[in-house]
């Protein structure tokens, strides 16, 4: 087992230092002048403070030697430092990374929950009407688009009925919970306010559902199959002729063979949702990696677009990393192949 | 094994709980949102936030703007949306001597920063020249200017040359005035090296040093920021005690003034506001930014655009009106370059009618077949507005007058670059005021910053330079008037820039908040909330 998490884990490190090679490389020689972009019209007619701010920004060192600067600043944990926020990329980072892990995180607990379940009904009531509803959902939360999709909830649920927020984290000026890891939901409950905490569930509540759509569709098309496909199999038709209840068939025996493709699809969905985020996050005012992101592309702020794709990539790496190994562990073939 | 799939189901049952926890969380939330009867006293702003520092020297955006001007005080001031006459502030009064070359403050008794220490002409002469000297955006504003305080109640700014601009610039929130002890102990510095040396912004980030009506609670360039009423105020304190500024998209801020989320939207378009129910209050006036385009003047940019003939051709083919009517309600046709609002904007009376025929015989002069690119940013939008329409609105305008007009969108970083090159044979863009006087506009003719990029450079219009030589040292406002006006009918003959109008610029408040009029210089006046 450790051979195999050792393996999983170097090749994870050689495609994070690709991704950086290939980040940087790339937003080196994307078009536009990040130093001009950054003055307004007088001041960018004045090439003294033009070439102040290039020299500021390190724009007036060769290539390679702003790589291996920011490479070095990288093992110093130094992203350097953004353009529009002026922090430290990596201090935006930590501040808004935790609101996008605590809505993907809420997406996927919600996908999981009823998308799965819901899968595991429809494979259970396998073509009757039951079946034929769920289905006909699910393709619906797959092919709705998600920007769609939150223009409607956010107009119906926020607007109309008023039920939830339609943007931010909190109501406006409200104080933060004193910072824990960073899901408000949790260090609001851990320094004690509830009412804190009810808000930040009441704000997570909609963008996460928005969020979760595509993968509740997803899981419950692919549990309704993996279940099906088991239920077809040899072992569960000698589990009933042994006479155990149906119950204990299928959480005995049934989910735990069904379970092995769906962690992958949970695994695939959830890195894809990093990218549904962009969407979310702006239309919710959600202040998370989507939103920094988008204002980092549409400022030419450079270290905060390369911080971002490395941040990214890592998580990417991550969650296939424990998918990997989740899988070794559910199935040990795996492993041993 | 085993304990790993047990450990896997019980992580599936946690997570169906936190689920249902949160479930139930919903309505109950609901329920304690209902006695928060505080929350009338603060102010939520929505808007759609470029907002980069809150360091008045390195500041020079419209959303910084809104901020400082709230919690910096400047020598002098506009108000209630007046852009014609400065206005008395951290200075009582000043003089002028005659050729507009020096000018005389004096500053006001009895004014302290929010940390109680009193505001002394050192503070003044301190704060102009740190921004002077630290090389930001906002620099420019002190070109050509110095300062100098003979004693502790009196500031001059000196002019190289004659500027009568000078009460005009110093409203601006970047010169606005710093605590200079304050500001000093934490890394700031007026002197030469500034731009090398200054270290304040980081402070001046987290904690205001200013004299205005608010000071910043926290500053988040990103989400929101709040400031709240300054105890210590010197001038009529403000009517709301807390104010949120919170970065939203116009399609949140729809949301938020719907939904009472928000108390005012400031960047919603037309469309949107014509979709608004009846109890919010919506105040339109014309912003004075300036949508322009122009036209190369440069031979070796293009033969064609820097021909008077084509020249001609444009300014008779193009429909002013129908661009207008794309620009939408509450917008106004540009007669001049220089906004209605100021001095000596150009009336209806110098107005060019359309007249396809003339424009035609200057296309034939050309030889025909005359093909040009007009470059644009595609990703930009002001006052609810983007450059796409009015690009191909102009190509169709155009085509009909048998010219060929190549639409090159591009990012706007990208276009910006090659504008700001002077290589764009024919570009569309707008200009927002640096400062609210005429004088800002002179850039516009042969040797400003944008005459520059149209390929118009010195010396190429003597006429138009002799003009604009003599309203710089005229200051006599209504011998002014006449030259602005000039400057502006030459500048319309000679068409290398082509004024097309100012937009309309909202603001959407709920009726709880009731009227909040657009401010031309300051967008919003905060501490004029609500008298």
């Amino acid at each position: 087992m450790a051979l195999f998490i050792a393996k999983r884990l170097g090749a994870a490190l050689l495609l994070v230092v690709g991704t950086i090679l290939v980040a940087f490389v790339l937003t080196a020689v994307l078009p536009g002048d990040a130093a001009t972009a950054r003055l307004g019209e007088q001041a960018a007619a004045n090439p003294e403070i033009v070439e102040a701010m290039r020299r500021q920004m390190g724009l007036d060192r060769p290539l390679y030697e702003q790589f291996f600067i920011y490479l070095g600043g990288l093992f110093r944990g130094d992203l350097g430092d953004s353009v529009q926020t002026t922090r430290p990329v990596l201090t935006d980072l930590m501040l808004f990374g935790p609101a996008s892990a605590e809505l993907a995180l809420s997406a996927t607990l919600i996908a999981v929950v009823v998308g799965g379940g819901l899968g595991i009904v429809a494979a259970l009531r396998a073509n009757t009407a039951i079946d034929n509803v769920l289905r006909a959902f699910s393709l619906g939360g797959v092919s709705i688009p998600i920007f769609w999709f939150a223009l409607i909830a956010t107009s119906v649920f926020a607007t109309r009925l008023q039920w939830f927020p339609s943007s931010g984290r909190l109501d406006a000026g409200e104080i933060p919970p004193p910072r824990v890891t960073g899901f408000y939901t949790i260090d609001s409950l851990l320094a004690g306010d509830l009412p804190l905490f009810f808000q930040a569930v009441d704000h997570l509540i909609l963008p996460a559902i928005v969020l979760s759509a595509p993968m509740v569709g997803l899981l419950m098309r692919f549990t309704r199959a993996s279940v099906l496909d088991v239920l077809g199999q040899e072992y569960i038709r000698a589990a009933e002729a042994k006479g155990l209840s149906p119950r204990s068939v299928v959480f005995g025996h049934v989910l735990r063979g069904a379970l092995v493709p769906v962690i992958t699809v949970v695994g695939t969905a959830f890195a894809s949702l990093l990218a549904g985020t962009v969407l979310v996050e702006q239309i919710f005012a959600w202040p998370g990696i989507g939103s920094y992101a988008y204002r980092a592309a549409s400022t030419l702020d450079l270290s905060a677009i390369v911080g971002v794709t490395i941040f990214v990539a890592l998580i990417y790496i991550f969650v296939n990393l424990i998918t990997d190994i989740l899988y070794g562990i559910i199935d040990p073939r795996i492993r041993r192949a | 094994m085993k304990t790993s799939r047990r450990l896997l189901t019980t992580a599936t049952l946690v997570a169906a709980t936190a689920l249902a926890l949160a479930a139930c969380a919903a309505p109950a939330d609901t329920d304690t949102d209902q006695p928060e009867g505080e929350q009338t006293e603060s102010l939520v702003i929505d808007k759609s936030f470029d907002l980069v520092t809150a360091d008045p020297a390195r500041m020079f955006e419209t959303t910084g703007g809104i901020v400082l001007h709230a919690v910096y005080d400047s020598l002098l001031t506009f108000a209630d949306g007046d852009a014609t006459e400065p206005l008395p502030s951290v200075a009582s009064e000043w003089t002028v001597n005659d050729d507009a070359t020096e000018y005389t403050f004096t500053i006001r008794d009895g004014i302290t920063f929010s940390d109680g220490t009193p505001l002394t002409s050192a503070d003044v002469v301190y704060s102009l020249n740190r921004v002077k000297n630290i090389q930001g955006n906002g620099s420019f504003l002190m070109n050509g200017l110095s300062v100098s305080a003979p004693d502790e109640t009196t500031v001059v700014i000196s002019s190289e040359t004659s500027n009568t601009a000078v009460p005009a610039i110093v409203t601006s929130p970047t010169l606005g005035i710093v605590n200079s002890a304050l500001v000093t102990e934490n890394g700031g510095t007026d002197a030469d090296d500034a731009a090398e040396t200054d270290t304040a912004e980081e402070f001046l980030n987290a904690t205001s040093a200013g004299s205005g009506p608010y000071v910043l609670e926290s500053f988040d360039t990103t989400t929101e920021t709040v400031l709240v009423a300054n105890p210590e105020y010197w001038g009529e304190a403000p009517v709301y005690d807390r104010v949120v500024l919170r970065n939203a998209t116009a399609e949140a801020q729809l949301m938020d003034i719907q939904s009472g989320t928000a108390d005012i939207a400031l960047d919603l378009g037309s469309d949107q506001i014509a979709g608004l129910g009846g109890d919010v209050v919506v105040n339109t006036s014309q912003s004075p930014t300036m949508f322009f385009f122009f036209l190369n003047a440069n031979p070796e940019v293009s033969e064609i655009t820097s021909s008077p003939d084509f020249r001609e051709a444009v300014r008779y083919g193009i429909d002013f009106d129908a661009m207008l009517e794309l620009a939408g309600e509450g917008a106004e046709r540009a007669y001049g370059i220089v906004p209605s609002s100021y001095l000596g904007a150009l009336g209806a009376d110098s107005a060019v009618e359309r007249d396809v025929e003339r424009a035609q015989e200057a296309v034939a002069r050309l030889g025909g077949d005359v093909t040009v690119e007009l470059e644009y940013a595609s990703d930009f939008s002001s006052n609810g507005l983007s450059m796409g329409p009015f690009a191909e609105r102009i190509a169709a305008q155009l085509a009909e007058v048998g010219i060929t007009v190549n639409l090159a969108p591009g990012p706007i970083a990208t276009t910006l670059e090659s504008y700001r090159a002077g290589t764009e044979e024919m570009g569309l863009w707008l200009w927002n005021p640096d400062y609210p006087d005429s004088a800002d506009y002179l850039a516009f003719g042969p040797g400003g910053i944008v005459g520059e990029r149209a390929g118009w450079t010195a010396g190429m219009a003597p006429e138009i330079e002799a003009v604009m030589d003599e309203v710089r040292s005229e200051i006599d406002p209504a011998a002014r008037e006449p030259l602005y006006q000039e400057f502006q009918e030459l500048s319309n003959e000679e068409g290398v820039i082509v004024p097309l109008f100012q937009p309309a610029a909202s603001v959407v408040s709920t009726s709880a908040v009731g009227d909040v009029p657009y401010d031309p210089v300051f967008s919003l006046d905060i501490a004029a909330i609500g008298r």
